[in-house]
């Protein structure tokens, strides 16, 4: 299914780019024979099912296109040592991981060269299954069960022969295969910085001439720091898409005012239920109107107590290990308000503080606080406490040369308009916060 | 040595008292804090003014009387549970 996208392209103009990174480019023609070569291997080893773990993303890329040409489920794993790529494989029941390089002994790591020059037949109408890990930004990710097909039907294909997109996402994210799923449905090139890092990113635009970027607020709010640098060359980026975490109003308005000539797209999505709105009105939240779509629709959405519910037919099939989800409504995790006639983020229902039987969301604090004057960046969470349970605490970067004391002071000042179980109790200045698969991660205390 | 660490509990257990009352909508004169004044009866402490106090206590102390579970009542309780 992927290949097919892949020989679209090579019939009409085979040495259009493809992967670009920081070493070498690849034409659409080099990587269509690289993953049919790759494809021949998988299906000769015989697995019906493989974990990836390869360092380049690159790699990642051409092994999904040849896992899907081969009809085996891929999975792609997050960054990490032996020990752990084992246990993942153990809960998810990969019997072999697809890696760089191993020592014979490692009977569960197949090495990607091990693949080449096989010689199996490929199959006409491949099994089109893909496992995707959600994040696990509270306890260990679990394996969402996609099908290739699913995913595209949301993707919208475009004319993208001139279109260069950032990868800003590692490939394990949902948001990763989204941008990949996008380039290859639009002819598109795909540009792999050294590392997603926003220096490395920023670097990357700017050398390969990058037009389309997605990556998360986080990310955008590192890199907008970057590209606001006196003499700083900003890259003339077409579309600017941010996801993967709520968007706060800040990160929007510094990407609109460093891109005025951009698309700015704002997506929800998740590895549960597909790619589920995009807004490009460059205000924070989303319309209403999205409560209101029919039932054909592919993803609906509604608001019960306060949570978001989705029904998605472009969502995962269902858990690694469960049944199959059925067609109904399902919580999202999503705690939202309605704010002048949009939907706003409050927060995730894992990341709701219970001060002394209040419970307290934190995104809006994060606002309130972020915006003081001398705080570069806050995060807030509950930490365990004898007298309420929990008090609502912060932690803040602070801006150079700002005094720790009156940067507290001015904090406390501006909380000051939250109700009173809503007022950070606690304040720490840090020297950064804890950003994982560039997402903001709340720190957890023990109690 | 023990009086001059006694001193810094003194003082850090004033000054989080004088921040957390300074903090107060209706902020009236800076009380005078004495080991006999009653966190409750005197300065009308509240549940998350004391939990912002345990915090306070906790960070600059190391230690909070709370999470060992003692109430202290007077801000001489308070002050001994360090001693």
């Amino acid at each position: 299914m992927l290949l097919d996208l892949l020989l679209d392209v090579v019939r009409t103009d085979p040495q259009r780019p493809f992967l670009i990174t920081p070493d070498r480019t690849r034409a659409y023609a080099e990587v269509a024979e690289e993953a049919q070569d790759l494809a021949r291997g998988l299906r000769a080893a015989g697995h019906v099912r493989v974990g990836i773990a390869v360092g380049d993303p690159a790699t990642a890329i051409v092994l999904l296109i040849a896992a899907s040409a081969a009809g085996v489920e891929p999975c792609v794993y997050p960054q990490g040592d032996a020990t752990a790529r084992g246990e993942l494989a153990a809960q998810l029941g990969h019997e072999v991981v697809v890696v760089d390089d191993a020592p014979l002994s490692d009977i569960g790591a197949l090495p990607v060269g091990a693949l080449r020059g096989g010689a199996a037949d490929l199959p006409d109408a491949p099994d089109d299954a893909v496992m995707i890990l959600t994040s696990g930004t509270t306890g260990r990710p679990k394996g969402t069960r996609h099908r290739w097909s699913r995913l595209l039907t949301v993707v919208q294909a475009g004319e993208g022969a001139q279109q260069r997109w950032l990868l800003a996402y590692n490939m394990n994210q949902f948001a990763g295969l989204q941008v990949v799923l996008q380039a290859l449905a639009s002819g598109a090139a795909i540009v792999v910085p050294a590392s997603v890092q926003p220096r490395h990113a920023v670097e990357a635009m700017r050398v390969h001439g990058v037009t389309h970027a997605s990556a998360t607020p986080t990310f955008w709010r590192f890199a907008a720091h970057l590209l606001q640098e006196p003499g700083a060359v900003r890259p003339a980026l077409q579309q600017v898409t941010l996801g993967g975490e709520a968007i706060p109003e800040p990160v929007l308005a510094a990407i609109v005012a460093l891109f005025p000539d951009a698309r700015i797209s704002q997506i929800y999505a998740s590895s549960e239920f597909g790619s589920s709105v995009s807004v490009r009105d460059g205000r924070p939240g989303l319309p209403l109107s999205v409560l209101d779509r029919s039932d054909d629709a592919p993803v609906q959405l509604r608001i019960v107590d306060g949570e978001l519910q989705a029904r998605s037919s472009v969502g995962m099939v269902g858990y690694h290990g469960d049944a199959d989800r059925d067609a109904g409504w399902h919580p999202t995790g999503d705690l939202v308000e309605i704010v002048d006639d949009r939907i706003r983020f409050v927060g995730r229902t894992s990341d709701v503080i219970n001060v002394g039987g209040v419970k307290v969301a934190p995104l809006p604090i994060e606002e309130v606080v972020s915006a003081v004057p001398g705080v570069v960046a806050a995060v807030v969470y509950g930490r365990p406490n004898a007298v309420t349970g929990n008090v609502v605490a912060t932690e803040v970067v602070a801006a150079e040369g700002v005094d720790a004391d009156d940067l507290k002071a001015r904090i406390r000042a501006a909380v000051t308009a939250l109700p009173d179980a809503h007022r950070p109790r606690s304040i720490r200045i840090v020297d950064a916060l804890d950003v994982r698969n560039q997402k903001l991660r709340r720190p957890t205390e023990p109690s | 040595m023990l009086a001059a660490a006694q001193d810094t509990v003194q003082d850090t257990v004033q000054k989080a008292l004088v921040e957390l009352l300074s903090r107060r909508e209706t902020a009236t004169a800076a009380p005078v804090i004495t080991d006999e004044t009653d966190l409750y009866a005197d300065l009308e402490l509240d549940s998350l003014e004391v939990a912002e106090l345990s915090v306070l206590l906790e960070d600059e102390l190391g230690t909070d009387p709370y999470s060992q579970g003692i109430v202290p009542r007077t801000v001489g309780e308070l002050v001994a549970f360090y001693g």
